[in-house]
């Protein structure tokens, strides 16, 4: 008989919690589909960096089993609430608090368990259509085929189930100290209005807003420098947003008791009194919301982010097929070209050298060991990128603005952006390259240089120009432009800049490293940068031992100049453009994945319990309405009464999460777009999640709005 | 006295064609302007049906109901809100108070609706509250407040936009004898200075002999007519009961 009455009960809370199974169904299957991710074989054979991904993925399982459980907790709580004469019916008419406990825990796995089972079914379909972007992002071919991973399934039940046991617990108790009367009683609570303290509470709304004021300022004006700023703005804004609403609830019922102008417009009076007694019973939840629906904006904004960085960086960072370098000056590449020759087919390839100035006498002393405070000539341009580039802000400054030539030699001599010496380049060997990439070639005059920089910094570094001279075999050289198409500057064609001087200025340059750019027929094979890694030998020598970096490539060896670029660096010795854009892809996949996947649950979690709430209250609605109805309202104003109260719980908290989430989020991408040279707006990213956002929101509000008339219509 | 509202052969059906319940069967009558009528009957008689179909919450079946000369059963769903708006006040046993709203934002509530200005309605408000003896309890939420004290706000808000008739179901229902004579004496009270016309259901005798004329309801049918006349209340009074005791109206008062 119980299973009988559970079974009922669920077909008809699932029926009147429609949104929260939906939810329930909706979050199985991004669940499911999101740990496939961790589970795919074949992606766990291919990249060292596997393990990132499922750390990422996982960290994330860890926050939404949380939020989820939350959520659970709630609904279970809340209808628990609804549904307290029904409860005390059943006492009434002689059924034990167990028994009653056991029917609605019976109830509650019930619903979870269609739902989850439904979810399954939605979940394969998602796995493929994530598997699919995945591997589109990564270069692979990918055949739609269900894949039921057993631990794959057993890890989304046990993170669902473990959601409904954390929740689950806690209902137990309730039941406990439960008596008739309290729960026949208990609906009628919510109909009290209770205020107290409204002058003083208030003041509360312009102290949040002139808090949020100064964290947006303080953040654009990048004075948050110390862990100590961090967790002042981290604690006042976790205070804001949950001070904020009763602070709001309570200046609306002081505007209405002060009888303002707006009061006696049309319905006005009745919306703003719907609206701050909702807001007063509801501050705490509606914080809690504004925080998931801002950590859901975070979230969208940093994969925004990434992924933009994937589509229009990551292609320019790799200009040549294959390109290796070697500290070895004398070094030829044979065993290199061979191994590339066994696996594709060479249609060009190329081995150059990278020159320095190294003069007689103070090689060694290079990079301002020199103590008499001159700017040394063969790293100049080194020093002034230092000295000069926001990125390194007044890192390399001394105190009086003059470079801190000590702090940078010692730098650069272990390899931290810029090599030891200025990096240069025979012309002949630049036109060849650029050739190779499909440049046309730049000519030179005798007495000329030029500068091939990265777009990045090409604004920044403007006056270089101005403060450099590069000397000739007979005088000064002339400056002749500067060029910045991608050409490979993360330490093989220099950190960040070349010196183009002609051929004929050779004699003063003395080889640095060696350098081989491969132009190959087709992609090529997987493996090969792998291959390349393993070439043993005298040739690979390596100052600083065995450097790996977490994906296990080689480091560049020696003088390590892999420019100023920070957030994504990629630099290793062996460079293969095919093996290595799908692996950065990966890489950055795992983060981009994660964020995307938190922000989706956080926001239709946050969005399900608005719904909820709404929905649950259209009873106490129905009557409302009625009364205005008899009121004299006709169908459509009492249309538009829904429609705007509806939108005022709707947009607050989002609004709240928007201004905090949206100065957060341009700051960040301000500083992204500034370290990776992306050329694109600061309010970009935060727009583009904005809308995604917007487009679920919209599809949960109309939802809402349209059985909200259907239950208040009467 | 000009016939004010005319209620001609109104029926009203409820069911399927298989299975017929005829609510309301020709009823017809009129009301005066400034009448407080009372209409008795017993639990399904029809009455409720009748006032809803005078409030305009309901439609009729057939027949036609005619305030002053508009027949409101030829009316569109817009344009009987908007004479519900005008013409109609409502007084219910269960107050209709908006619970989030206090007893005087109640009141200005219904004013605004009308697209009255600030002055008009605090002068108004103002006024109604004193007249209906709720002043000091005006900032109070419903749940703060007596059943008389919340039915006496109901009062208010149907007064104040002054309207061409004021609905009253079962008003006194909810309330103890004490604050039912008061909010009785407060509907004569409001019928003979303010010349409001109050249409009154209740199956209670005491409260039906406040009012100057008696219809009296059976199976959706007008049965007996009663009018008071010059008499005074407890005659009046004794009259209804007789009614009440020959038909076995509210039969187990009676016996």
């Amino acid at each position: 008989m119980l299973g009988k009455l559970a079974f009922r009960n669920v077909r008809r809370s699932a029926r009147d919690y429609l949104v929260y199974f939906l939810t329930m169904t909706f979050v199985t299957a991004l669940m499911f589909a999101f740990n496939s991710l961790i589970f795919t074989r074949d992606i766990e054979e291919m990249f060292q960096v596997a393990g990132l991904m499922m750390a990422l993925v996982g960290l994330a399982t860890f926050f939404i089993v949380l939020i989820v459980a939350w959520l659970i907790n709630y609904m279970v709580r809340f209808m628990l609430e609804k549904r307290s004469r029904e409860f005390g019916i059943y006492l009434l008419i002689g059924m034990k608090k167990k028994e009653i406990a056991r029917l609605y825990q019976r109830e509650n796995i019930l619903l979870g368990i269609c739902a989850f089972l439904i979810g399954m079914v939605f979940g394969v379909l998602l796995q493929q259509v994530i598997m699919a972007i995945l591997y589109s992002m990564i270069r692979m071919k990918y055949d739609l085929h269900m894949e039921f991973n057993r631990d794959c399934i057993l890890m989304t039940a046990a993170c669902y189930g473990g959601c409904y046991l954390l929740a689950l617990l806690r209902s137990k108790r309730r039941f406990k100290r439960m008596n008739i009367r309290d729960l026949m009683e208990a609906q009628k609570k919510n109909e009290e209005v209770r205020e107290s303290h409204e002058q003083r509470k208030r003041w509360l709304l312009p102290a949040s807003v002139l808090f949020l004021g100064l964290f947006a300022a303080f953040i654009f004006l990048g004075k948050i420098q110390n862990g100590g700023h961090v967790l002042f703005f981290l604690v006042g804004i976790v205070l804001v947003i949950y001070l904020f609403y009763i602070g709001l609830s309570s200046w609306l019922v002081c505007y209405v008791r002060r009888r303002g102008n707006a009061v006696y417009r049309g319905q006005n009076l009745f919306l703003l009194r719907q609206f701050s007694s909702k807001l007063k019973t509801m501050s705490f939840t509606m914080g809690t919301l504004t925080a998931l629906f801002t950590v859901a904006f975070l979230g969208c904004t940093v994969a925004m982010m990434f992924s933009d960085y994937q589509n229009k960086i990551l292609e320019t960072k790799f200009p040549f097929d294959v390109q290796i370098n070697s500290a070895d000056t004398e070094d030829d590449f044979a065993d290199e070209l061979e191994v590339i020759g066994e696996s594709a087919k060479i249609s060009e390839a190329y081995p150059y050298h990278i020159y320095a100035r190294i003069q007689k006498g103070v090689q060694g002393g290079a990079n301002g060991a020199r103590t008499d405070g001159r700017i040394p000539e063969e790293s100049q341009v080194n020093i002034w990128l230092s000295t000069h580039l926001k990125t390194f802000g007044r890192t390399y400054l001394n105190e009086d603005g003059s470079p801190n030539l000590k702090k940078i030699a010692k730098d650069s001599g272990q390899g931290a952006f810029y090599c030891k010496y200025d990096t240069y380049m025979k012309l002949s060997d630049y036109n060849r390259l650029r050739g190779m990439l499909g440049y046309p070639a730049v000519p030179l005059g005798e007495h000329e240089y030029l500068i091939h920089l990265k777009e990045r910094i090409r604004e920044e570094a403007g006056k270089l120009k101005d403060d450099i001279t590069i000397r000739g075999n007979e005088g000064e050289l002339q400056f002749a432009g500067y060029y910045a198409e991608p050409f490979s500057q993360d330490g093989h064609n220099g950190g960040d800049y070349v010196i183009v001087v002609p051929d004929s200025q050779e004699a003063l340059l003395t080889p640095y490293y060696s350098e081989l750019a491969v132009d190959i027929e087709g992609e090529a094979p997987f493996g090969l940068g792998n291959q390349l890694d393993h070439i043993g030998g005298p040739k690979s020598r390596n100052d600083t031992g065995e450097d790996e970096d977490i994906a296990g490539h080689k480091a560049l060896p020696g003088n390590i100049c892999c420019g100023s670029d920070t957030i994504v660096v990629m630099s290793v010795e062996n460079m293969v453009r095919d093996n290595l854009i799908p692996e950065m892809k990966y890489m950055l996949s795992s983060l981009i994945f994660p964020c995307f996947y938190i922000g989706l649950v956080f926001l239709c979690v946050a969005l399900t319990v608005l719904s909820v709430q709404q929905l649950s209250d259209s009873a106490n609605y129905k009557f409302r309405y009625s009364v205005l109805k008899k009121l004299g309202m006709n169908r459509q104003e009492i249309g538009m009464v829904i429609l705007k109260q509806l939108a005022c719980y709707y947009l607050c908290p989002v609004f709240l999460a928007a201004v905090i989430g949206g100065s957060v989020s341009v700051f960040m991408s301000g500083k992204f777009i500034f370290y990776t040279g992306i050329r694109t707006a600061v309010i970009n990213y935060f727009g583009l999640s904005f809308l995604l956002f917007f487009g679920i929101y919209a599809l949960y509000f109309i939802t809402t709005y349209v059985s909200f008339r259907r239950n208040v219509e009467v | 006295m000009k016939d004010y509202i005319r209620v001609c052969d109104v029926e009203k059906y409820y069911g399927s064609a298989s299975n017929v319940t005829k609510a309301i069967d020709r009823v017809s009558f009129t009301v005066a302007q400034g009448e407080f009528v009372g209409v008795m009957g017993a639990s399904g008689s029809g009455k409720t049906t009748l006032l809803n179909i005078l409030s305009t919450i309901d439609r009729v079946t057939a027949g036609h109901i005619w305030y002053g000369d508009t027949d409101i059963a030829e009316m569109k769903e817009n344009a009987l809100a908007e004479f519900r708006k005008e013409n109609l006040g409502f007084v219910f046993q269960d107050y209709n108070l908006l619970d989030t709203l206090t007893i005087e934002e109640n009141i200005i509530l219904a004013m605004t609706l009308h697209g009255r200005g600030k002055k008009e309605i605090c002068g108004r408000c103002e006024e109604i509250l004193g007249v209906l003896g709720i002043k000091d309890i005006r900032d109070k939420f419903p749940y703060q407040v007596s059943g008389g004290q919340k039915q006496r706000c109901a009062c208010a808000r149907a007064l104040v936009n002054d309207p061409r008739l004021i609905l009253a179901d079962e008003p006194t229902g909810a309330l103890d004898s004490r604050s039912a004579q008061t909010l009785l004496e407060t509907f004569t009270d409001m019928n003979r200075r303010m010349r409001a016309t109050i249409l009154m259901v209740t199956h209670d005798a005491f409260s039906a002999s406040y009012s100057s004329r008696i219809l009296f309801l059976k199976d959706g049918k007008i049965f007996h007519e009663l009018i008071r006349g010059s008499k005074n209340r407890r005659d009046f009074l004794n009259e209804i009961l007789d009614v009440l005791a020959l038909t076995g109206g509210e039969a187990s008062d009676a016996r």
